[in-house]
């Protein structure tokens, strides 16, 4: 994806800075909201509302707008910030990150128009708005500076969403998760000046944080290449989480009010995924190459402890957050099985992992709104005294247990497509996985749903026509992507090819050994571990 | 450049320092740490002169007036910090200027 | 003084540096250098217009209102940042570039004049602050404004000093004001007690780096910074290791300088004197005393020993880790926010001491870069603590933040604005600081200290968290029982907060004009040795 063909698709016809405008809008509304008085709270929601639908509308308009056959970076706009360090307002699109903002547009006007905050509304409203701008930001960076700004100011509005509205023991678990993060991110800073300094004492060239530039001057050598990569790594691996630094997500799941855990889920832990995709992959093919039996094991790891976990739990919210820790690990084993159908059935699997938990987390926060509780040894037959809440469970828990014909079986299905096909014995094991969430949230459903209902269960209010509403574009959403994904993948596909051109290519120029994916001596595998362990 | 300078002088000065630093540290009168310093500062003149008389060079002798006026500057605002803390605790050692703690 | 200094180095009128020819003893006459006033006007309005307000003040004590002190106090600040522009522009210029000023004592150049600015905000700031400071405690008197210009004009000495004798003066200046400023508060004895403690620690680090002062004099010939570094390169090859009086002034230099900029293992004071002292002399002491002691040390050790860069820089990266790390670690086991933010400082000065330790151009400007950032940041941090404290300056402890979020959403806002700039957060110029320092730590391929120095931000980070949560997480039990009122804020103070806020979050937005303004700084600085 050389520079010159960014230029080529700049603004696909649109007049204006389209992508600036998604991300600025939310933050304006922001913004806004500040100057409104506090007392008014149907107002501050519709201010709120109408802010992040605008952002959702421009991003769906740009899904539109999006040229289907171009795989290089689109609506690129471009403005010098910090010209002394050549840092520069850099934004753009491919097929990788576009649905990520379409179902940013689209999942922030739903969680604010089902969130319900019990105190200063105001507060809440704006920082959600705030996260919403950080996010799109996030997705769209093409700077590695700006990137890595985005990447951490959507802690602040998330550590106070889940400290000042969140459960029980909301401060520990605000305050874990924005320590986690952050000390995940704090080297990638020092990994993102390195690999920058480095290659422009490589090449001769002026310091620029322009990801496409660094990505194909390729400019430092392997072994710098891959201690920046863990340095990378790490912050991604935190974001996702990957098994062994996934502690803080359950918490914070948990705790967070229902708009937070449903952004959690569905967008700030595609930061994660988004982030080994574009600013691992791309940059340090080689190294991803090198590393990704650790990651693939990782992955495998996750599903199955995630599964197994989520089976033992008695919380239904922290069910949902465990079978995430799952779910994140079929989105990591697609991409780094470093293949067209496993790449395409990760980003799928982002998409509709953000969908399927989105919407299981509205719902579970639904149930206790009315319940006041989450323990599924307490609820019990919700089935019969609300049918319809049943039902929309039903559908979004096939959905993210990989049901065919819905979006979930896409997705889960290319990942590990793709992963038979790079990385056999990891995919024979991750399918495993696709048993476990059948266990686990079929057992959950059966516990909640079914049976009779005793006590207030008996007398539990089904979905409102507010709440039904909340619903609908989500299930159709579902609904459409596991029967018809062609769009969606036709999107996708020609930037992923190019990504995988870009990386074969790329490992191809180090020439290193073959990493043979067929049967791995276990051993091998252990002391990769390890090392890497060791850096951890 | 250092040939020239009677070592007697510099070990004159440095051990002065030292009583200094050393009675600082250990002594909790007030008045006594404070005197202290003045020997540490005048520890220090005598080794600038030692090094002036032996370069030849008039700036060190200067930088002794110097150190005097800086030294007397000092005693005013200690002395004055001394007699406001006398005035509030009677007898007040270094011991009882802790309320502080952490 | 000015006669004497124009031994040490002879000016040849157009303002260029040429070093004297070695001085013959018992030579008698006294060359008088040309005074170049227009490079002092700086430091002269800072001093004359303290010395003038302590004048009128006696005259007409009683009949000048409160608030005319702190009007006149910011004016004389501002005057002296005005002075200095034109003198940044004389020194941008390519064709005059950076001078002395009598004689090789006073080096102007673009370093000094960005000390100089950053020293007078600190002034204007903290004018501002206690001005509704003295009158909710009831000081009376317009001292604790006269020592702030006496003090900020030591500071810019400090900052433009070309022979360490006139840095140890201005030192001196700097120090003598600030013990009287933070025992001002003669009514709470822990004011007393600040100003004691800082005093004879004080005294104690000057005579160290007095000491210093005479045996780098003793081994080079010379107190000016210019014949030192030339005599440090001189061709005939100068070895540190055998050059003990060398060795040991470089040692007592740095343990002096690590004393005022409070590194760790010289860091035992600060805490009890920043929780002793007046708040906005805190606010001071943590912003232009700081600025002023980094100012400093940038010139002796990475201009004049840059030569040996080498030698002091492992010293330098065992005081800058053991600040980053026994800073924030401490930081967060404290209750009292004051002391909180003074170990928080204490971890700041870890940071632009990796700034130091690189050695560089780059490293300098991002020090300078932080200091700015900082002086900001932390005047506006000790602003809401200063209004927090209520009458008697007492309530700093955590518990007497809970809840305010809820009380005055505004100020907690602000509060957590300046909070998360000082934990480098995105968008604020907390982070640009930290990024200007890390980028100069790598590029000097120092990957330890860079790690070091983020993995610390995020230890440190908790204790930003920890106020956060005292502001805006207390549980609504603890709310109720005895959850103290509003507290007022003043007129000017609320003015600082305002100013400092904007400041940090332009910053964090737009650092590009700061960031050129530090470069500019800094090629001079080396130039001029």
């Amino acid at each position: 994806m050389p520079s010159a063909v960014i230029a080529a698709g700049a603004t696909n016809g649109v007049g204006f800075p389209l992508l600036t405008c998604i991300v600025a809008l939310p933050a304006l509304g922001a913004a806004v909201l500040a100057c409104l008085p506090r007392a008014r709270g149907d107002l501050l929601k519709l201010v709120a509302v109408l802010f992040a639908v605008a952002s959702g509308a421009l991003s769906i308009w740009m899904l539109a707008e999006f040229d289907t056959a171009f795989d290089g970076f689109q609506f690129v706009s471009r403005h010098q910030w910090i010209e002394s360090f050549g840092i520069s307002w850099f934004l753009g699109v491919d097929g990788i990150s576009l649905f990520l903002v379409v179902l940013s547009g689209v999942m922030f006007p739903i969680a604010l128009v089902a969130a319900s905050p019990k105190q200063d509304q105001k507060s809440f409203y704006a920082w959600m708005l705030l996260l919403m701008a950080g996010s799109m930001g996030a997705f769209v960076a093409l700077d590695l500076l700006l990137f890595f700004v985005f990447f951490e100011i959507v802690l602040v509005p998330m550590y106070f969403l889940i400290g000042m509205w969140g459960y029980g023991n909301r401060v520990y678990a605000a305050t874990k998760f924005f320590l986690f993060t952050m000390l995940g991110s704090a080297l990638m800073l020092v990994g993102i000046l390195a690999l920058v300094i480095l290659t422009s004492s490589n090449t001769g060239q002026g310091v620029t944080f322009d990801l496409v530039e660094l990505a194909e001057a390729q400019g430092v050598g392997l072994v710098a290449a891959r201690w920046i990569f863990v340095s990378f790594a790490l912050a991604f691996a935190v974001k996702v989480p990957l098994f062994p630094v996934h502690t803080w997500l359950p918490d914070a799941h948990t705790e967070a009010p229902t708009a937070g855990s449903v952004i959690l889920a569905a967008i700030m832990l595609k930061l994660g995924t988004y982030g080994f995709l574009r600013f691992g992959l791309y940059l340090f093919p080689e190294a991803t190459h090198w590393f990704a039996p650790l990651f693939l094991t990782l992955g495998v790891v996750g599903i199955i402890y995630g599964a197994v976990v989520a089976t033992m739990q008695r919380d239904l919210k922290r069910l949902v957050a465990y079978s995430s820790v799952a779910h994140l690990g079929f989105i990591v084993i697609g991409i780094f099985a470093l293949n067209a159908q496993g790449l395409e059935g990760g980003v799928l699997q982002m998409v509709n992992h953000g969908l399927s938990t989105g919407a299981l987390f509205i719902l579970v926060g639904f149930i206790y709104e009315r319940r006041h509780t989450r323990e599924i040894s307490e609820l019990g037959g919700l089935q019969k005294s609300a049918p319809i809440l049943a039902g929309v469970f039903t559908v979004v828990m096939l959905s993210s247990i990989g049901v065919p014909g819905l979006n979930g079986f896409v997705g889960e299905f290319l990942s590990l497509l793709g992963a038979f096909r790079g990385a056999r014995w990891w995919g024979a094991v991750a399918t495993l996985g696709v048993v476990l969430a059948a266990v686990y949230l079929l057992w959950a459903y059966q516990r909640v749903f079914h049976g009779s209902p005793e006590g207030e269960n008996a007398r539990l209010r089904d979905l409102s026509l507010r709440e039904g509403l909340i619903m609908v574009p989500l299930v159709g959403l579902i609904v459409f992507i596991g029967v018809y994904p062609r769009p969606v993948l036709a999107r996708i596909e020609p930037s992923v090819d190019a990504l995988v051109a870009h990386v074969d290519a790329h490992v191809e120029d180090f020439e290193v050994e073959e990493i043979v994916f067929d049967p791995l001596p276990e051993g091998n595998d252990d002391a990769e571990h390890d090392e890497e362990g060791g850096e951890d | 450049m250092n040939g020239g300078v009677d070592a007697a002088y510099l070990v004159l000065g440095a051990v002065l320092f030292a009583i200094g630093a050393a009675g600082l540290l250990v002594r909790r009168n007030l008045l006594v740490m404070f005197m202290c310093v003045e020997l540490m500062l005048n520890a220090v003149n005598v080794t600038f002169v030692a090094f002036a008389s032996a370069l030849g060079d008039i700036g060190g002798q200067v930088a002794v007036f110097f150190v005097l006026v800086v030294a007397a500057s000092e005693v005013v605002v200690g002395l004055a910090l001394i007699v406001a803390i006398m005035r509030r605790k009677p007898g007040a050692t270094a011991d009882d200027i802790s309320l502080m703690k952490g | 003084m000015i006669g004497v200094l124009a031994r040490l180095a002879q000016d040849t009128g157009d303002g260029i540096l040429v070093p004297a020819e070695p001085i013959q003893a018992g030579v008698t006459q006294i060359a008088t250098p040309e005074i170049q006033w227009v490079a002092l006007l700086p430091h002269l309005i800072l001093v004359v217009g303290g010395i003038l307000l302590l004048t009128i003040a006696s005259l007409f004590r009683h009949r000048v209102p409160r608030w005319a002190y702190t009007i006149y106090t910011v004016a004389v600040a501002a005057g002296a940042i005005i002075a200095a522009l034109p003198l940044w522009v004389r020194v941008q210029d390519a064709e005059r570039g950076p001078f002395s000023a009598i004689a090789g004592a006073l080096g102007v150049d673009g370093f000094s004049i960005f000390i100089t600015v950053i020293i007078c905000a600190g002034v204007i700031l903290t004018a501002l602050l206690a001005d509704g400071y003295l009158k909710r405690e009831g000081i009376d008197g317009p001292e604790l404004f006269v020592l702030l210009l006496l003090a900020a004009s030591g500071g810019t000495i400090m900052a433009s000093a070309n022979d360490l004798i006139v840095l140890f003066l201005g030192l001196e200046i700097l120090s003598i004001s600030v013990y009287v400023m933070a025992a001002m508060h003669a009514r709470r004895f822990t004011s007393l007690e600040a100003g004691m403690k800082y005093f004879i620690l004080g005294a104690f680090s000057s005579a160290f780096f007095l000491y210093g002062i005479a045996l780098v004099y003793g081994a080079s010939g010379s107190t000016n910074m210019i014949r030192i570094n030339q005599y440090l390169a001189s061709p005939t090859g100068v070895v540190l290791s055998e050059n003990g009086l060398l060795l040991g002034g470089f040692a007592l230099l740095l343990v002096g300088f690590g004393f005022k900029v409070a590194a760790v293992p010289f860091h035992a004071w600060a805490p009890d004197v920043y929780q002793g002292a007046p708040t906005p002399v805190t606010a001071f002491m943590a912003s232009a005393v700081k600025a002023g002691g980094f100012a400093a040390m940038l010139r002796v050790f990475v201009l004049t020993f840059g030569t040996f860069s080498g030698d002091w820089q492992p010293v330098v990266f065992a005081l800058a880790v053991l600040s980053l790390l026994v800073g924030s670690v401490l930081a967060i086991v404290q209750t009292n926010v004051k002391r909180m933010l003074a170990y928080s400082s204490i971890a700041h000065a870890g940071f632009i001491l990796v700034g130091v330790e690189v050695a560089t151009e780059q490293g300098t400007a991002a020090a300078l870069f932080y200091l700015a950032a900082y002086t900001f940041m932390v005047v506006g941090s000790f602003a809401v603590i200063t209004v927090v404290g209520r009458k008697g300056d007492g309530h700093h402890e955590l518990s007497d933040y809970r809840g305010l979020a809820r009380r005055q959403p505004v100020l907690a806002f602000v509060f957590t604005i300046l909070l998360l700039a000082q934990a480098g957060v995105p968008f604020t110029a907390g982070f640009f600081a930290k990024f200007y320092v890390i980028s100069a730590a790598v590029d000097a391929e120092n990957y330890s200290l860079a790690i070091i120095a983020m993995v610390s931000a995020v230890i440190a980070a908790f204790l930003y968290l920890r106020i956060m949560i005292s502001m805006y997480m207390s549980t609504d039990s603890e709310a109720v029982t005895g959850e103290p009122d509003r507290v007022p804020v003043p007129l000017a103070a609320g003015i600082a907060l305002f100013v400092a806020c904007v400041v940090t979050v332009v910053i964090g937005f737009v650092p590009g004009p700061i960031t050129d303004l530090a470069n500019d700084a800094v090629p001079f600085l080396v130039q001029v040795g």
